[in-house]
């Protein structure tokens, strides 16, 4: 069974003006487990899909059913909570508040879960661990290299035991290095928690470590290929 | 959390959050001063016409009021005056005869209310001693001794030593001539006592006049006794006469005082309105700065009203953190200038003439403080609501793309 399910999906920025389709057409299921890549040229609608996944903006015509539940009909409000129960984000950049510390912040997402301490706590240092950056648990984003920054936000975005992470080039600020480090532990965490990610990107290292790759040129998807 | 995040963003742009916390300060320093130095112009030039010249309570005949005339005396007057200082209410009692008349130097004359006074008793209630600036309270001169306020003597062209001619009429209608010596000149906020009154002793004008009733009684109330307290024990006791608190007696004391605490307000919503400007502005700057990590915490699933207090709660506590220094700056400056009073000398000519005494006492009584700072703070609050307002319009998607 699917976690996401987005129908016919329809984007048209300025519709009154100068009427742009970012999305046409398109379907796309997405099922638990899945380590998903969005690809195409720029400007192709990688990032409008991956909104309108996420349930932070609306298609112009189009369904979106994450686990049984159509979001595309839900109102703001209902939105910003079913967006904390329900999926984790990491984004290009901006992912962390930086008066918290590396740990304060991947507890915060937890916190507004209204999860007790001990799980926080626990959890927080498990995934710091994972992430390898344990021993920066004490210090501020502005203290980490931007590769380590993406891997709080990774933990930030696993530790809301999230139903998939969107992820929208998570690696286009970050060196080769850096890159291949943070989709070695997306990778790993799909195989040892199975968490489900769906990220874009237009780096062909990170094209390379994907299962399924989703092509879109134009607003089309042009080729859905699993490896 | 959400008050971690508030706090630690107060001292993430140190300059921006010293010029919110500078601005309350300085607005609560500053409202504190205002009121301070009005306080000290207009409660202590209130209240030295209030302890010197009206007292709290004065009794007449209910006739003199409209007619000032010899004849209209307070039966039994002596008799009350004694009765009342047994009062534990009251401080003071003190009795006066009260003639309309001219007073002459040999260079001018001038018309005069020429009252007459209980030495001691007139002391303990006005004070009246205290306001000799020159020369004595009555004493030195052996025959007719007369206070004049320094107006008066300017006017009269006399000094301490000087003699004066005071006529004016007995009950009969018969003028009487006397010739009074200066023994002292007393200097007060007073226009009344400076410029239109003559002091002579009971026992002087009474004997010219031949008749020692009196025709006013003041009375100086215990502090915090209320006024009504005695003036109700007064009308229980002796019926019959008029008796007024301050308020009666001076109806524009009472305008003043209600203009004051309206002016009051102008100046406190002016400091307001400025200090809300002031928030609106820095603060929405902070917004607009964080507007990408705003968007990211409402995409992340921060709920709108956590977004709202978490801006909210940043002002309120810089308005927390400069409240005490405001105030600890207003209390300094008040603590000093209310001892040490301020010095208007330079400027005091035209202010004397208004009434006003040349050393000002500015004070503020401790509530105050408390209303300056929850007011300094509510508008505070004021100012914060706008830009909080601002940042839970933003729509997670395009604050993540704002530039
Ligand atoms: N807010 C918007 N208003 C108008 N047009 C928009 C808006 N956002 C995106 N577009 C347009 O929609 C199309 C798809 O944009 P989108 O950002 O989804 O592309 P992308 O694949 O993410 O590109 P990139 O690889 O550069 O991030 C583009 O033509 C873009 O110009
Ligand atoms: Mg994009």
């Amino acid at each position: 069974m699917s976690i996401i399910k987005a129908e016919n999906i329809n984007k048209t920025y300025n519709e009154n003006t100068i009427p742009v389709h970012a999305l046409n057409h398109v379907n796309l299921e997405i099922d638990r487990g899945e380590f998903t890549a969005i690809v195409g040229p720029s400007g192709c609608g990688k990032t409008t899909l991956l909104n309108i996944l996420g349930g932070l903006d609306q298609p112009t015509t189009g369904k979106v059913t994450i686990s049984d539940t159509e979001i595309t009909s839900m109102k703001d409000s209902e939105l910003i909570d079913f967006r904390l129960k329900n999926i984790g984000f990491v984004f290009q950049a901006y992912n962390l508040i930086p008066v918290l510390t590396t740990a304060e912040n991947v507890e915060f997402i937890m916190l507004l879960q209204k999860r007790p301490k001990e799980e926080r706590d626990q959890r927080g240092m498990e995934l710091l661990r994972e992430m390898g950056i344990e021993e920066k648990a004490r210090q501020r984003p502005s203290q980490l290299s931007g590769g380590q920054q993406q891997r709080v936000a990774v933990a930030r975005a696993l530790a809301s035991k999230p139903q998939f992470v969107l992820a929208d080039e998570p690696t286009a600020n970050l060196d080769s290095t850096s890159t291949t480090q943070l989709l070695d532990i997306m990778a790993k965490m799909n195989e040892e928690e199975g968490a489900t990610f769906v990220f874009s990107t237009h780096d062909q290292r990170v094209i390379d470590k994907a299962r399924r790759v989703v092509t879109l040129e134009d607003g089309k998807i042009v080729s859905d290929e699993k490896r | 959390m959400l008050i971690k995040i508030a706090w630690r963003n107060i001292w993430r742009s140190k300059g921006r959050s010293m010029v919110v916390m500078g601005s309350i300060i300085v607005g609560i320093w500053a409202l504190i001063s205002a009121v301070g130095f009005m306080n000290g112009f207009m409660v202590g030039y209130m209240a030295d016409i209030i302890n010197h010249d009206i007292s709290n309570i004065q009794i007449h005949n209910p006739e003199f009021k409209s007619d000032q005339e010899v004849k209209y005396v307070i039966p039994d007057g002596k008799k009350k005056v004694n009765e009342i200082r047994k009062w534990t209410e009251v401080e003071g009692a003190t009795s006066r005869i009260i003639v309309s008349g001219m007073i002459a130097s040999a260079r001018k004359g001038s018309a005069v209310q020429i009252r007459g006074v209980d030495k001691s008793n007139e002391a303990k209630v006005t004070e009246l001693d205290s306001l000799v600036n020159e020369g004595t309270y009555f004493d030195g001169i052996k025959r007719n001794p007369i206070l004049l306020g320094k107006k008066l003597a300017e006017e009269l062209k006399v000094k301490v030593k000087s003699k004066v001619i005071l006529t004016f009429m007995d009950e009969s209608g018969t003028p009487i001539s006397a010739r009074f010596r200066v023994a002292g000149i007393i200097n007060t906020s007073s226009v009344n006592l400076n410029e239109m009154t003559a002091f002579v002793l009971n026992e002087d004008i009474g004997r010219l006049l031949g008749s020692y009733e009196i025709h006013e009684i003041a009375i100086l109330t215990m502090p915090r006794i209320e006024e009504e307290v005695v003036l109700n024990k007064y009308n229980d006791l002796f019926k019959g006469d008029l008796v007024e608190t301050w308020t009666q007696v001076a109806p524009e004391l009472e305008l003043l005082n209600e203009m004051y605490g309206s002016m009051m307000y102008v100046l406190v919503f002016i400091v307001m309105m400025a200090l809300v400007f002031g928030i609106v502005n820095t603060m929405l700057m902070a917004v607009l700065e964080r507007i990408r990590e705003l968007g990211m915490l409402m995409a992340v699933g921060m709920t709108r009203i956590k977004v709202f207090l978490m801006v909210l709660l940043e002002t309120i506590f810089l308005g927390i953190l400069g409240s005490p220094i405001g105030l600890f700056f207003g209390w300094l400056m008040m603590y000093y200038y209310t001892t040490n009073g301020i010095d208007l000398s330079a400027y005091s000519e035209g202010l004397e003439s208004f009434g006003y005494s040349s050393i000002l006492y500015p004070y503020v009584d401790s509530s105050t403080y408390l209303i300056v700072t929850v007011s300094v703070i509510i508008t505070a609050f004021i100012g914060a609501v706008y830009p909080a307002w601002k940042a839970i319009k933003l729509k997670p998607v395009e604050a993540l793309h704002a530039i």
